[in-house]
């Protein structure tokens, strides 16, 4: 039976061992409540871990079988995985209803074009195009966080440290995947024998310190929910003004445009 | 292949630098837009003052000193009229900047908000900063001449006093959002 290497092995086992550090942290700090969709997603993802573990140590490593069960446990990551960002996002956003309105259709947008592409990319070949696709996903989910990022950057919204964390170590992981998944396919195909070896160990050093990082960002407590402002003039507020601004700003444009056209003054 | 992990590379940094810029500009966001900042600000335009930088940069005054003979004191005009005409720049700068604050803070405040009038702002923001450059640009190299500058005030001024009302009522409304935050989670809250 071919074995994983003793370097992936190793890194499994912290892995895992980190997911049981997060875990014990969210459930000590009561933080399971505020993120279920989070903690759904960390306990998939030890629980995966010790299935795919199972499966290459059980099965011959590289086999159809073995790698049709790993890659359908990780589609299911995928799913959590999303849910997670989306449920993170929405708590953040979820006090300003107009802004968030806006937030979910980017991130779909921003997710559903890039993987879009990604997915037509992909090809036909099963084992390349499953490759592909995990690395579309994960830019997908890289592009559609940062968006969100920079939506939220605009508007000036404050974002607790504990939500910063958890964003910025799902996108630093996507983009480490796309990464390492695009490093790996070049040494795949320039025939290196440690290509698996290196591509495992890259994408689980991600996610380890990843890992770690959330375990030590959710030792404190995550917020109360806000609930949003009952919306009573800010309705026909926005709608009357936004106009307004929108054109004086477009007339101080117009005028900034002829600023150095000489111009009579005389009366 | 090698093309790919470039390109891939290139973008991968690209969203990483993003990310770090958007998770680390608390600080600068803390001193300047904060809803108490932005509401402020709002109903305080600098062309209010045009009067009195239009009467400062009167053309008579360089036609009397050039009659009179007073070149250096003409060059001295010219010089002091450049720097005035830079600041002010600089202020109708911060008075746009004021507007797109306050047309952010009634944004954040709404049930509801129109894409495209976002996207024409937005539009409009990158629009004013190129036109900006490109004037601060032309006004150091001692190209441009004087401009007429009262339209621009009543483009800023006359929207002011509109603001100042409908912030009062927006403002309570912020209050009243802040007040939803619990005292110990707020201590924790920074600005992205």
């Amino acid at each position: 039976m071919e074995r994983l290497p003793l370097l992936v092995r190793w890194t499994w086992g912290v892995s895992v061992a980190a997911q049981l550090v997060l875990f014990a942290v969210l459930l000590v700090r009561g933080n399971f409540r505020r993120v279920p969709i989070f903690i759904s997603y960390v306990v998939a993802n030890f629980m995966q871990a010790v299935f795919v573990y199972m499966i290459y140590n059980r099965m011959r490593f590289g086999t159809l079988n073995s790698v049709v069960l790993a890659w359908s446990s990780q589609a299911c990551i995928e799913i959590l995985r999303a849910a997670a960002i989306t449920e993170v996002l929405r708590l953040l956003l979820k006090p300003y209803q107009g802004i968030w309105g806006l937030g979910w259709r980017l991130l779909a947008g921003a997710f559903g074009l890039v993987l879009a592409v990604a997915l037509i990319a992909a090809g036909h070949d099963f084992s390349w195009a499953l490759a592909l696709a995990d690395r579309g996903i994960h830019l997908a989910f890289g592009i559609a966080v940062v968006a969100c990022l920079l939506l939220v950057h605009h508007y000036s919204i404050p974002i607790h440290s504990g939500y910063k964390a958890l964003l910025g170590g799902f996108c630093f992981y996507s983009c480490s995947i796309v990464l390492a998944n695009a490093l790996g396919g070049l040494l795949f195909v320039q025939g290196n024998a440690h290509f698996q070896t290196i591509w495992q160990s890259a994408t689980m050093i991600a996610f380890v310190a990843v890992v770690l990082v959330w375990a030590t960002a959710l030792r404190l407590p995550l917020p109360q929910r806000i609930q949003p402002v009952e919306p009573q003039q800010a309705d026909t507020t926005y709608w009357e003004l936004s106009p307004q601004i929108n054109g004086r700003l477009r007339e101080l444009n117009d005028q900034l445009g002829r600023f150095w056209k000489p111009e009579v003054t005389r009366h | 292949m090698s093309l790919t992990l470039t390109l891939l590379g290139a973008l991968v940094a690209l969203l990483l630098l993003l990310l770090a810029w958007t998770l680390h500009s608390s600080k600068k966001l803390d001193a300047k837009g904060t809803f108490p900042n932005a509401l402020e600000s709002v109903g305080r335009a600098h062309v209010e003052f045009l009067p009195q930088i239009r009467q400062a940069l009167a053309e008579e005054d360089e036609q009397f000193l050039s009659r009179a003979g007073a070149h250096l004191l003409c060059r001295r005009l010219q010089r002091e009229r450049k720097q005035i005409a830079l600041s002010y720049l600089k202020a109708l700068r911060e008075d746009f900047d004021s507007l797109l604050r306050m047309a952010k803070v009634i944004a954040t405040l709404s049930p509801e908000l129109g894409v495209g009038q976002e996207l024409e702002r937005l539009r409009l923001s990158i629009a004013f900063l190129w036109k900006y450059q490109l004037v601060q640009v032309a006004l150091y190299a001692g190209y441009a001449t004087m401009p007429r500058m009262a339209a621009l005030s009543n483009s800023i001024s006359g929207l002011s006093l509109r603001l100042e009302e409908a912030v009062k009522a927006m403002g309570e409304r912020a209050a009243l959002a802040a007040e939803m935050i619990s005292p110990s989670d707020r201590s924790r809250v920074h600005f992205s």
